[in-house]
């Protein structure tokens, strides 16, 4: 009896324990990580601490990368910095979901890299307290990236809260050709069709139609793609500027001598809608636009046979990149005639952050920081000097072996986009070819003076903000995915312009008005 | 789940009488029982009624970082806001149509299926029949959509028969209409199998002389089925509606998912999938916590009137 009972007893502790476990675990983090003195932090130089420090930081591994471990860039920077960077790799699939469940879970890592915080996010967790303020980490412990912001106010604007705090870094593109995706155009099929380059809406559609029945690939079927581009809504983002719809504040966004105008219901919107349903429906408009993946959008660039499509460079056509030409927007039936589509200087938003439990606040700035300077990013970008890159004509350019789509992503983390460094013409010899900065001069003249980066709210308004724009995104997107492919008459307009007006969107509006006013002044 | 119910039920009048030192006495006597206990226990501890407390966060302004005592009580305004939602009355009526429409189609083919195993004379066809059926259960959710998507393509086989038969090439995949046949068909094609086991194990514990006592008095074959098979599974039947209607929220999530775009969003939208978009992808937990128990709301009411229907009509009922 007496042995039954101490069995009993010690599988009910067993059982503790083990549940009990799971929720320990970060404070025995914390308790370890304790200890190392901030004090020794240099302010410059490597390394940046005399004694190891270990951090950890979560992050997004793209599929076409490998092991962050295993790149070179942070092999030879944990040497530099004594500086042990532990990296929780979430792949892209599912890699929102994961990031919103750490903070959920509040169970943090030191460091948020490559982690795409939305402004939303940064005030929600930053006014909770899980993200720290940056501001004066920034002010003492990254000359790179203040001297970015001095250079470039846009990046501080868009990064402050109106309560004055940092959350999130920005990954800073100071290249224009980095921020547009260029109009690409198959010369190739022009040329055999002897047709021009089109320069007004019209002279495309017929360009398209042209495309879709004259057999310009010469196989004597009908199997051309006239027109494609990314799943989804990106081809209103590409198509809109023709209409005289910019897309500031990385929004269906107007700004008219300050005036700020959301036009989800303006009747410009419903001319394009229309513009873009009538190629669908004609088949001008790659069927498959709602439905492929990205997978299948890159390969249908790689296949040649696609007569107008839009991407950032030509890495993925690049073996028969000779037969495609970056062109500028088309003149729309009002005459307008602007690139809306591009990115601002702070590209990628809340690519890094510093979290409450990261004892090393300092460390981890000054960790972050070098990649804002040339010399950091190409280390991060190109590797080894020598190894796997060389400068050519005083510019870090890979060497053959490095320069392939298998090779590339497995050396540098900036493959798939979205990570924190800076983006300078200096560090950019892949992505901004000769082909790709002829086709950036062409879309040149018809960008915009300036260009928002999505506003900061503070912590209530960022809620308004969030509830809102929780309805009327889903209810745009849905509806003019609808309208596009004619699945829904145009004679519902009027109803979509009084459901929007219904949820709100004059609210909405003019919280994006106040945000405004307040930048300008 | 059911067993540590019927343990519970049937364990507990004996212990109270016997209370004390004599109930502990008992536990000791029969400790090694308990410890098979004590891990479904913890499990459901642990899984089912622990997150109960997170549950509060529909009533709270949830912010993570202050944590689920530290944020602040707003009452019933997720709630509100749901309910004066744009999207609440299209989500509410897809996700009861669709698992009404799944109820009344799916749930009979099982029934019809095993009644038609159990009638085959050649064994070895019946084996086949069975195995044909059930195969497709095995198959990922992920794997099964894919083969819709490209069995339904516009280029795909079945929009090539309908070429070839001089119809014009339908968009399944991407329209509203198509949506809820797409769903509830390919279900049936992957669970009837799976489902109707159970039936074809209930069938066969009927005692053989009921037959043939009905054959004596001449009944012909549908007759027997009509007054033998079929009220000898009907206690299994009921059962497993009931257990059905347990479910009848939240069935097919993945599914849906996957097979989600936004030119059948219009059918397609249901009130879980909802939940995730906005709950786990946006970070509204509150306010998805709200919408979420909304919807166990309901499903808790339809449970509790099935099963009283169940146990008026059939005397049959989970309790």
């Amino acid at each position: 009896m007496r042995t039954h009972w101490g069995k009993t007893i010690s599988t009910v502790l067993i059982a503790a324990l083990v549940l009990g476990g799971c929720g320990s675990g970060t404070n025995a983090n914390k308790n370890a990580s304790e200890g190392g003195g901030v004090s020794e932090v240099s302010k410059e130089g490597f390394p940046i601490v005399q004694e190891p420090v270990k951090l950890k930081a979560f992050t997004r591994i793209a599929p076409v990368n490998g092991p962050f471990k295993d790149m070179p860039v942070f092999q030879d920077y944990e040497k530099m910095t004594n500086v042990q960077m532990e990296f929780i790799e979430s792949p892209t699939d599912g890699f929102a979901e994961k990031k919103n469940l750490l903070f959920a879970s509040n169970e943090l890592p030191d460091i948020m890299y490559r982690s795409a915080i939305t402004p939303l996010e940064a005030v929600r967790y930053g006014a909770g307290g899980q993200l720290i303020p940056l501001e004066n980490l920034i002010e003492e412990y990254a000359p790179n990236l203040k001297k970015l912001m001095e250079e470039y106010p846009e990046i501080r604007a868009s990064i402050t809260t109106p309560e004055g705090h940092i959350y999130t870094i920005p990954g800073i593109v100071t290249l224009d050709s980095a921020r547009t995706d260029k109009r690409w155009i198959n010369t190739a099929w022009l040329e055999k069709l002897n047709l021009k380059v089109p320069e007004t809406l019209d002279e495309l559609y017929n360009v398209l139609v042209a495309f879709r029945d004259e057999d310009p690939n010469g196989n004597g079927k009908k199997d051309e793609i006239p027109l494609t581009a990314r799943t989804g809504l990106p081809i209103v983002a590409a198509m809109s500027g023709s209409f005289g719809l910019d897309q500031q504040f990385g929004y269906n966004v107007n700004i008219v001598d300050g005036k700020v105008e959301i036009w989800m219901g303006n009747e410009r919107n419903k001319e394009m809608l229309m513009f873009l349903n009538k190629l669908y429906q004609e088949n001008l408009l790659d069927p498959e636009i709602f439905s492929h993946t990205e997978a299948q959008y890159l390969a249908k660039q790689g296949s040649g046979n696609t007569g107008v499509f839009f991407d950032q460079t030509n890495n993925n056509f690049l073996p028969i990149a000779d037969q495609y030409t970056g062109i500028a927007p088309f003149e729309g039936p009002h005459g307008d005639r602007l690139q809306s589509q591009g990115a601002p200087v702070p590209r990628d938003q809340g690519a890094f952050a510093i979290t409450s439990v990261n004892q090393y606040p300092e460390v981890s700035m000054r960790w972050i920081d070098y990649f804002y300077s040339d010399e950091g990013s190409t280390l991060l970008r190109f590797g080894r000097e020598g190894e796997h890159y060389e400068l050519v004509d005083g510019k870090p350019t890979y060497k053959p072996e490095f320069s392939t789509a298998e090779t590339q992503p497995k050396l540098t983390p900036y493959a798939g986009g979205g990570a924190p460094h800076l983006i300078s013409e200096y560090v950019a010899s892949y992505i901004n070819p000769p082909q790709v900065q002829e086709a950036q001069k062409a879309l040149d003249p018809y960008m915009p003076t300036i260009r928002y980066a999505a506003p900061m709210f503070d912590e209530e308004t960022a809620q308004k903000v969030n509830v809102l724009r929780n309805d009327i995104d889903k209810y745009y997107e849905e509806q003019s995915t609808k309208f596009i492919a004619g699945a829904l008459s145009f004679d519902k307009w009027e109803e979509f312009q009084s459901t929007l007006k219904k949820m709100n969107i004059d609210e909405l509006q003019q919280i994006y008005q106040d945000a405004y006013d307040k930048m300008a002044k | 789940m059911n067993n540590a119910e019927i343990h519970e039920t049937a364990a507990a009048p004996r212990f109270r009488a016997k209370r004390g030192s004599r109930l502990i006495k008992q536990i000791a006597k029969r400790y090694d029982l308990y410890l098979m206990l004590l891990l479904p226990m913890a499990w459901y501890l642990l899984f089912q009624y622990g997150p109960l407390y997170g549950l509060q966060i529909a009533f709270k302004n949830f912010n993570p970082g202050k944590g689920i005592l530290g944020s602040s009580w707003i009452g019933f305004e997720h709630f509100q806001r749901f309910f004066d939602s744009y999207y609440f009355w299209r989500l509410l009526w897809n996700t009861l149509s669709i698992n009404l429409l799944s109820l009344i189609l799916a749930f009979p083919i099982p029934i019809f299926l095993a009644l038609l195993i159990n009638e085959m004379r050649s064994k070895s066809y019946s084996k086949l029949l069975q195995n044909i059926t059930y195969i497709p259960h095995f198959i990922s959710v992920v794997v099964i959509v894919g083969i819709l998507t490209v069995l339904l393509s516009t280029n795909g086989p079945v929009n090539m028969l309908i070429h070839a038969l001089g119809g014009s090439e339908i968009r399944f995949m991407e329209s509203a209409g198509w949506f809820k046949t797409i769903f509830i068909g390919s279900n049936i094609w992957q669970n009837m199998g799976w489902q109707s086991i159970i039936y074809i194990a209930a069938l066969s514990g009927i005692n053989p002389q009921l037959y043939e006592a009905a054959k004596m008095d001449g009944a012909s074959r549908m007759r027997r089925i009509w007054h033998v098979s079929l009220p000898g599974i009907v206690p299994v039947i009921v059962i497993l509606l009931i257990l059905d209607i347990g479910q009848f929220m939240n069935i097919g999530f993945e599914k849906i998912l996957l097979m989600q775009n936004n030119l059948n969003l219009e059918a397609s939208d249901v009130i879980s999938t909802f939940v995730y978009t906005t709950g786990i992808l946006k970070g509204e937990y509150s306010y998805t916590a709200a919408i979420g128990l909304f919807n166990s709301l309901i499903n808790l009411t339809l449970l509790l009137l099935v099963n009283r229907f169940a146990r008026k009509t059939s005397e049959t009922s989970l309790w």
